[in-house]
């Protein structure tokens, strides 16, 4: 029988990576208001890209953070650029860009079948087995290295939306898009910036993913219904909803065990995520947008 | 997006529709083809009754469903189950099933509530749930090792009429929904539900009504795969990916449109039998492509472009309403 201790640990070791995860999808849908299906998709072509410059190059997974998150920016605006703009808005886009950015996720997985094949793949590094004392119980040094990038990345968020004149246009595009334009802000590029932005933060929660699970082309339907259970609870947008929500995520999954047999503990997230839009729609926090 | 055409195509749709019955029904008494082209056009017909059905759902009430293979599998599972433990005859079996995956649609009925993407996505969640549960049940479902039934030469040959039978009921069914009061009622639910109630139309009934006949016609497609194939498995039946094939037809052969997914079902059988034989690693790339193509160009899919070329051959001005 796991000590009490361990499961709390592992459950807030999880709720970073949960978090990372959940950014990029709340902060698009917070700002134009569109799911984005191609998440799951984003977060396995940045596990792959991880994985490919570890393998290649011999890139530290974590060094390679910096060329994922450029990368996946550029393809996130690009993404925007050629197909996303030119959806109908608002309500009637809804499906429309649904089923769009799901073709992209197939695209995204076929590319991937194509160029790794089919195999599960994982990033071995000389310290994935390591481990640090804590509290008592060993926990796996890599785990805890995500655990501080996923901090480091809400922080660097939250002052970026509160604290620069960029972030602060993107909340205000959240809020209401026609009365920016009034004010002279380009709802335009910030919309770009902002799909830009959150399909980095996939990329980035990819490469983080990868050196704990192992991955395959068809990986990202889970971690996308994980990422968004964790907005839709957090409230869309709000940062510090968004971790507090990962956390109870991450917690119940851990604490699963206890009561379902093992084989069936995967399937808790999708019961949360049903159970939890048809009881709170709104998130347990309310609705706040970007807060 | 209200989809209404001119009287004079739908006589023709009614007279094309009849006439295509009726030659696939005596084909393979007149031309006797293979067993393989034999048992294609079967395929064909599951799949098309499949489609149409998830269209009534996802294109006539616009509740894009990615978990419609929860009641495939339960259709298919309930009606082997009932074939092999009671010894049932096929048909029973297939209507036990149907009705069983029925029941399970009213399941959905607390999702229903929630529109556009956030039903869409608690249908992923509910199909992988369904999956994961029916695979662990391994006394209902044989879990990973599947269930098979026992081969009946006679049956595999007949069920090329029983899958015709279906997916012309079904595509009948489809034509008599959209012309009837219920069909606009669910085009007002489309449209905005809260004006639909205000005029009295129940979004809550029509959705639940809509959802267990739609589920119930694909638990009854899934009983008939079930006896097509002899053998079936948990991650199959209920797998992401068959939930997709769902969606892709509807919305490659025209969502919304009453029969615009059985384009879609020649199309998704036509490329399985040509490209997934002889270049099995592009075909998910091919649907994601067309799927983003269609979405930006042409948003009814094909039928979309057969309007269009319709009207272009009749020169004829656009009839105020056809589309859009």
């Amino acid at each position: 029988m796991p000590r009490l201790v361990d499961m709390l640990l592992s459950a807030v070791l999880l709720a970073g990576l949960y978090a990372t995860m959940a950014y990029g999808l709340g902060l698009i849908y917070g700002v134009l208001r569109v799911v984005n299906l191609a998440h799951g998709g984003v977060l396995m072509a940045g596990a792959y890209l991880g994985w490919y410059l570890h393998e290649r190059f011999g890139l530290d997974p974590y060094l390679s953070l910096p060329v994922v998150l450029v990368a996946s920016f550029v393809l996130g605006v690009g993404l925007y650029q050629g197909l996303v703009r030119w959806l109908p808005r608002g309500a009637a886009g809804g499906p429309a860009s649904l089923l769009l950015l799901f073709g992209v996720w197939l695209v995204l997985r076929n590319i991937a079948y194509l160029v790794f094949t089919g195999n599960d793949r994982t990033i071995l590094t000389a310290y994935s087995s390591s481990s640090v004392a804590i509290l008592g119980s060993h926990v796996s040094l890599n785990r805890l290295v995500v655990l501080g990038i996923a901090v480091a990345i809400a922080v660097l968020l939250h002052l970026g939306l509160r604290r620069t004149q960029v972030g602060r246009a993107i909340r205000a595009v959240a809020q209401n898009a026609d009365s920016c334009t009034l004010v002279g802000i380009d709802t335009h590029r910030i919309y770009t910036l902002s799909f830009g932005i959150g399909t980095a933060l996939a990329g980035v929660a990819g490469v983080l993913l990868a050196t704990i699970f192992p991955f395959s082309p068809s990986s990202g339907s889970s971690e996308l219904l994980k990422a968004f259970v964790v907005v839709v609870l957090g409230g869309l947008g709000s940062i510090t909803g968004v971790a507090l929500a990962a956390l109870i995520v991450a917690t119940v999954e851990v604490f699963a065990i206890f009561v379902l047999p093992a084989y069936l503990t995967t399937a808790v997230g999708f019961v949360l995520l049903v159970a939890i839009l048809v009881l709170r729609p709104g998130g347990l926090f309310g609705h706040r947008v970007l807060a | 997006m209200i989809v209404r055409s001119p009287s004079w195509i739908w006589r023709r749709v009614d007279l094309a529709l009849l006439a295509g019955c009726v030659v696939l029904a005596v084909l393979p008494v007149v031309l006797e083809p293979s067993a393989y082209t034999h048992n294609q056009l079967t395929f064909l017909f599951l799949t098309s009754a499949g489609a149409l059905a998830w269209n009534w759902l996802g294109g006539f009430v616009g509740q894009v469903s990615f978990g419609h293979a929860a009641m495939f599998g339960v259709g298919g599972f309930v009606a082997a189950r009932l074939m092999l433990s009671l010894h049932l005859p096929a048909p029973l079996g297939w209507l036990g099933g149907a009705v069983v995956a029925g029941g399970f649609a009213l399941g959905a009925h607390p999702l229903l509530r929630l529109r556009g993407p956030y039903f869409s996505i608690a249908t992923i969640g509910v199909g992988e749930a369904s999956r994961l549960g029916f695979t662990y049940w391994e006394s209902f479902t044989g879990g990973s090792s599947g269930l098979s039934l026992a081969i009946d030469g006679d049956l595999q040959y007949q069920l090329y009429w029983w899958a015709l039978a279906l997916a012309a009921a079904v595509a009948a069914a489809s034509l008599a929904i959209r012309r009837s009061s219920l069909g606009l009622k669910l085009l007002a639910i489309k449209a905005d539900a809260d004006a639909a109630a205000d005029v009295g139309i129940s979004a809550t009934f029509y959705q639940d009504l809509i959802c267990v006949l739609s589920g119930a016609v694909v638990g009854l497609t899934g009983g008939l795969y079930a006896s097509y194939q002899s053998f079936i498995e948990p991650t199959d039946m209920f797998g992401f990916e068959r939930s997709i094939t769902f969606v892709l037809m509807a919305v490659i052969g025209g969502v919304g449109t009453p029969l615009g997914a059985l384009l879609g079902a020649v199309v998704f059988v036509l490329v399985r039998i040509y490209l997934l034989a002889s270049y099995p690693d592009l075909y998910l790339g091919l649907y994601g492509v067309l799927l983003i193509l269609i979405i930006l160009f042409e948003p009814l899919g094909l039928t979309g472009l057969a309007r269009r070329g319709l009207r272009w051959v009749r020169r004829a001005p656009a009839p105020p309403g056809a589309a859009s």
